[in-house]
């Protein structure tokens, strides 16, 4: 107010203090802001989930201020939300450009890199986001999940680590280093990991799946089918539960509990390959060979060079004295890799020689 | 048949005829209506019993009889004995179990024996928990038995049976994974067809069989058929071509069977009856076998000859014989064809105090297979497997369930792949009698694979929301209020040109000062939110005018139109105190005042001749007498504060109107804030 005021006085002083009262007004109003009302309205949208109307705001906003940084970042995160990857990426470049070193769009940057499976510049962008904020969870969590599905689990362990001391409550950290310990053989810390995640947040299932998956490497079957159970108990709808704990009921020489459970599976996903194709190596232990042959042949429907399925159906044609067809499953099996199906051709005497 | 069987079959008969409670005896007093018949069963009962009783029983014969009395009266028990006992002792062994059973069940008292031979029918049809329990029950007459006689049953020989049915049940519990495929009528008759041997591409086979149509076509007193001869068939397109007899000079009027094939199928080991059993080797000249020729001295003896195989070279022969100086029974033994050297035993590794028999000598000359009542057998002959390594056999490993069964499995041959194996069995469902099988060994369960997937990160599972937003920014517009209008002069109503001071009544502080527009009068101020402005438009000569905006911070945009009369100092003119603050329901003045009373305090010095009176006015609200003292108290206490800061008391007074003065409509919020004042009013100058 008081520059406002010095403003006016420098301006009205040749005609003596009395004139130009009016300017008052242009002098100390700020401007219509229209580029500040379109972000805030931006913001506003994106809060809602209208992410649309909040590109059209922010596009405003940057129409009217082609340098405001922030419009560009949250333009990028609505571009994001609206799967418009590379656009979001050029946001974030354009913000990085007004604004270097904000951590913010980096990590905003390297998950619409990672959406785009840019998973290189991905992780050097979650890495640029960690050397300027190091305790930003989100950011270790993200690149550890990048370099698990890498295969570097043991970075990814760093990684999880990380994200955990950033975040002592972040149960994803949890489970995601429980499925790294898992993939390290290190039961013992993967079942503690998957119990903490559960303790932080009970909610978190997969973690029982997972954790039962565990309890199976570790010979620990009955943990496991209990794993399984409470899963179930709490979620009857997901056919990847039934399919594993069927899977391990077979391993328990429980077949036909296992058949109840792929049926289940089926029941809930009528296209789950998986499914099909265990319920018939489960029928072929109950030496139901035409059910095995059956089930396998769908599971080969919906998955045309589904490996398993040939060759337990092949396992099925030879128990039914279709020896040729036995043949068949085998040889295709192997030539799908898995290589003991030649071995089962060969001493069935199937002719031919493997491909 | 011994006599202690046939003093059992005596007890059995008799005891069947009287004692047995649901036993039903062959009388009158049971068939008295039936004379005819029972007559006729009588009859073939004694017919039957005729054979029976024959040394050595001739079972084949009597069972007709009995089976034709059986017809007739079903429920005796001594008659399902002996029907039992004729099948125990006939190609289809199993075929006894229902009547044993019965007549178990028709005599409660049924003897040792009788436990015995149900005992054998339930051993050879592989329930062998009950067998155990039935040879247990035999056992003391076993033990009793005279030494030497053909039918007896020694305490061990119930141990050996109860230890074949354990060795059964284990057997059975880890069964062999084969087909075992019946090898159909093109090789099968419904009498007996076994001893398979095939050369080891598996072109050709070469049987045994006791079918019709044999050399001489006799058939053998001893039952079970014609006299054996040897038959041929080839494979083509998957299957076996009808199996012919090799006719003479192989096959002659006695017995030939078949023993065994060279790998090049250009030689044949044969069997034949002459000189207690003797083996004999055939040539093929051509499409044509030559007449076998006896295999000499060091293989034929006087005992019985009856198995034989080529070693894959060809030199050495495996052969089975009950000479003497043997384990016990038939042993195997192996020769060097083309020196002089002794037959040789294959040793206790392989023969056993018991019979081995059907020696086969795989084309991989190391791995033979051999029948033997010894060793872990589940009864009978079963069929075993021996490899010879590091200079010795191991262990023979009985081919298990179910190539092996209760029964004897004899003559057991390999192709050269292995993958299948032949032999005869007179298991249910063949031909007839004993049957030619072919096996098809399906190795070790093929374990199938299954598919599973986890869902190992939780991101990815249930993604969660990570997007960073840069945050609001502050947008001031509306923050501000628009004071505006224009300064008159009250009295000739002329815009007047008047100083506008913008103050802070917390602090006291004089924030900004304007003029109005000297020619129209017009003024404008911008009054930013957040603060308490006190607004004095002042004039020289012009009584002040004093309004007041409260802005709180976040007040939203407003526009305010104050037109301001400026009054001149007259006696009369009363002026309202706007920036006057009092405490809600007390006389007490708020700091925020003090510049409004120092403004006042100020015109009373410029103006000595001033005297004032200083008057307080509510609203209706609340009681009218208490709003009159309330704005006489707030009155006296401006005068006070006047009086306090050096005006002299006689120029002020102090009235309170209460709610008498009204300068709006108290109906109205508006209104009644309106009326809530204080003033002066000019009194002298």
């Amino acid at each position: 107010m008081q520059k406002s005021l010095l403003f006016f006085v420098l301006l009205g002083t040749p005609l003596a203090v009395r004139a130009q009262v009016d300017s008052v007004r242009a002098s100390t109003l700020p401007g219509p802001q229209l580029a500040e009302r379109a972000y805030n309205s931006g913001l506003a949208s994106f809060n809602a989930q209208s992410y649309p109307a909040a590109l059209r705001s922010f596009d405003q906003a940057i129409g009217a201020k082609p340098n405001f940084a922030a419009a560009y970042t949250n333009r990028a995160a609505t571009r994001y939300e609206l799967k418009n990857y590379p656009q979001a990426v050029a946001d974030y470049d354009q913000a990085l450009k007004l604004e270097p070193g904000n951590y913010a769009s980096y990590f905003g940057r390297a998950r619409a890199r990672e959406a785009q499976n840019q998973i290189t510049e991905a992780e050097q962008d979650y890495s640029e986001a960690l050397k300027v904020k190091p305790d930003y969870a989100p950011a270790w969590y993200n690149r550890g999940v990048l370099r698990f599905e890498k295969g570097e689990y043991q970075a990814a362990r760093d990684d999880f680590d990380g994200a955990i001391k950033a975040d002592p409550k972040m149960a994803y950290a949890y489970h995601d280093r429980g499925s790294t310990n898992q993939k390290l053989n290190n039961h013992p810390a993967a079942v503690q990991d998957y119990a903490q995640a559960l303790a932080l947040q009970p909610d978190l299932l997969s973690a029982l799946l997972n954790r039962a998956t565990v309890e199976r490497h570790a010979n620990q079957l009955p943990q496991a089918l209990q794993d399984y159970d409470a899963y179930i108990a709490k979620r009857a709808d997901n056919a990847l539960a039934f399919n594993n704990r069927g899977s391990a009921r077979f391993e328990n020489k429980d077949y036909a509990g296992a058949i109840a459970d792929f049926s289940q599976a089926i029941k809930l996903d009528p296209k789950y390959a998986y499914a099909w194709n265990n319920r018939a190596a489960a029928q072929l232990k109950l030496e139901k060979y035409a059910e095995a042959d059956a089930d396998a042949s769908e599971a080969i429907k919906l998955k045309a060079e589904y490996a398993e399925a040939y060759l337990n159906r092949g396992h099925a044609r030879e128990m039914l004295r279709q020896a040729d067809q036995a043949c068949q499953d085998w040889r295709r099996a192997a030539e799908l890799g898995i290589a003991v199906g030649d071995n089962y051709a060969a001493a069935a005497g199937c002719a031919g020689e493997a491909q | 048949m011994s006599h202690f069987f046939r003093l059992l079959l005596f007890l059995l008969l008799t005891s069947g005829l009287s004692a047995a409670a649901q036993s039903v005896a062959f009388t009158k007093d049971q068939f008295g209506s039936d004379k005819d018949g029972l007559r006729e069963a009588l009859r073939a009962l004694k017919d039957g019993d005729t054979e029976y009783r024959a040394d050595p029983p001739r079972y084949a014969q009597a069972l007709p009889h009995y089976l034709q009395a059986q017809t007739f009266n079903p429920n005796n028990a001594a008659l399902n004995v002996k029907i039992g006992d004729c099948y125990l002792n006939s190609p289809t062994k199993t075929a006894a179990l229902p009547y044993l059973e019965k007549a178990a069940k028709l005599d409660a008292t049924a003897d040792a024996r009788t436990h015995y031979l149900l005992a054998r029918a339930l051993h050879l049809n592989a329930k062998w928990r009950e067998a155990i329990a039935e040879y247990q029950l035999a056992q003391p007459v076993g033990s009793n038995t005279r030494n030497g006689d053909a039918g007896a049953v020694t305490g061990n020989d119930l141990q050996r049976r109860i230890q074949e049915c354990r060795n059964g049940q284990q057997l059975m519990e880890h069964p062999t994974r084969v087909f075992i495929d019946n090898a159909g009528p093109e090789l099968n008759s419904a009498d007996s067809d076994y001893g398979p041997v095939v050369s080891a591409d598996e072109s050709t086979i070469l049987i045994t069989s006791r079918r019709s149509g044999s050399t001489g076509g006799k058939k053998d007193p001893e039952g079970n058929g014609y006299f054996e001869d040897i038959y041929e068939a080839t494979w083509k397109d998957k299957t076996w071509s009808r199996a012919t007899n090799l006719g003479t000079p192989v096959n002659t009027e006695d017995h030939n069977a078949t023993v065994g094939v060279s790998p090049d199928g250009q030689r044949m080991l044969v069997y034949e009856g002459t000189n207690g059993g003797d083996l004999l080797e055939a040539s093929l000249h051509g499409i044509t076998w030559g007449k076998p020729k006896q295999l000499g001295a060091r293989i034929n003896t006087r005992g019985h000859e009856t198995s034989a195989s080529y070693s894959p070279d060809g030199r050495y022969l495996y052969f089975v014989s009950d000479r003497p100086g043997g384990a016990g029974g038939s042993d195997i033994y192996k020769v060097e064809l083309e020196s002089r050297a002794p037959a040789v035993s294959l040793g206790p590794i392989i023969n056993t105090a018991y019979g081995e028999e059907g020696v086969f000598m795989q084309p991989d000359g190391k791995t033979i297979y051999f029948s033997s009542e010894g060793h872990n057998s589940m009864g009978g002959y079963d069929i075993f497997k021996s490899v010879f390594e590091n200079g010795k056999w191991s262990e023979p490993e009985n081919l298990g369930w179910p190539i092996n069964t209760p029964d004897d499995d004899v003559f057991f041959v390999t192709s050269a792949s292995g993958r299948h194996g032949y032999y005869s069995s007179d298991r249910p469902g063949g031909l007839g009698a004993k049957d030619i099988y072919r096996i098809t060994f399906l190795g070790p369960e093929k374990q199938p694979l299954l598919s599973e997937e986890d869902q190992l990160l939780a991101s990815r599972l249930a993604p969660v929301k990570q997007a960073i937003l840069a945050p609001a920014v502050a947008v001031a517009t509306a923050q501000v209020t628009i004071l505006k209008g224009t300064v008159t002069d009250d009295a000739t109503k002329k815009p007047l040109e008047a100083t506008i001071d913008l103050i802070d009544n917390i602090s006291g502080q004089t924030i900004a000062s304007f003029r109005s527009n000297a020619t129209s009068g017009k003024y404008l101020v911008s009054l930013p939110s957040g603060t308490n402005y006190g607004i004095v438009v002042r004039q020289d000569g012009y009584l002040f005018h004093s309004e007041n905006f409260n802005l709180p911070v976040g007040a939203a945009y407003a526009e305010v139109v104050k037109d301001i009369p400026m009054k001149r100092l007259e006696v009369g003119t009363t002026i309202v105190l706007r920036n006057i603050f009092f405490d809600t329901g007390k006389a007490t003045l708020r700091p925020e005042s003090k510049a409004e009373l120092e403004r006042l305090q100020k015109l009373l010095v410029e103006t000595p001749a001033l005297k004032l009176e200083m008057a307080g006015h509510t609203d209706n609200v609340g009681e009218a007498a208490r709003n009159q003292d309330l704005s006489k108290r707030r009155a006296q206490a401006v005068v006070t504060y006047l009086t306090q800061h050096g005006i002299v008391a006689t120029r002020l007074t102090a009235a309170g109107y209460g709610e008498a003065k009204p300068v709006a409509p108290n109906t109205t919020k508006a209104g009644r804030q309106l009326n809530r004042r204080t003033e002066f009013k000019v009194t002298a100058k």
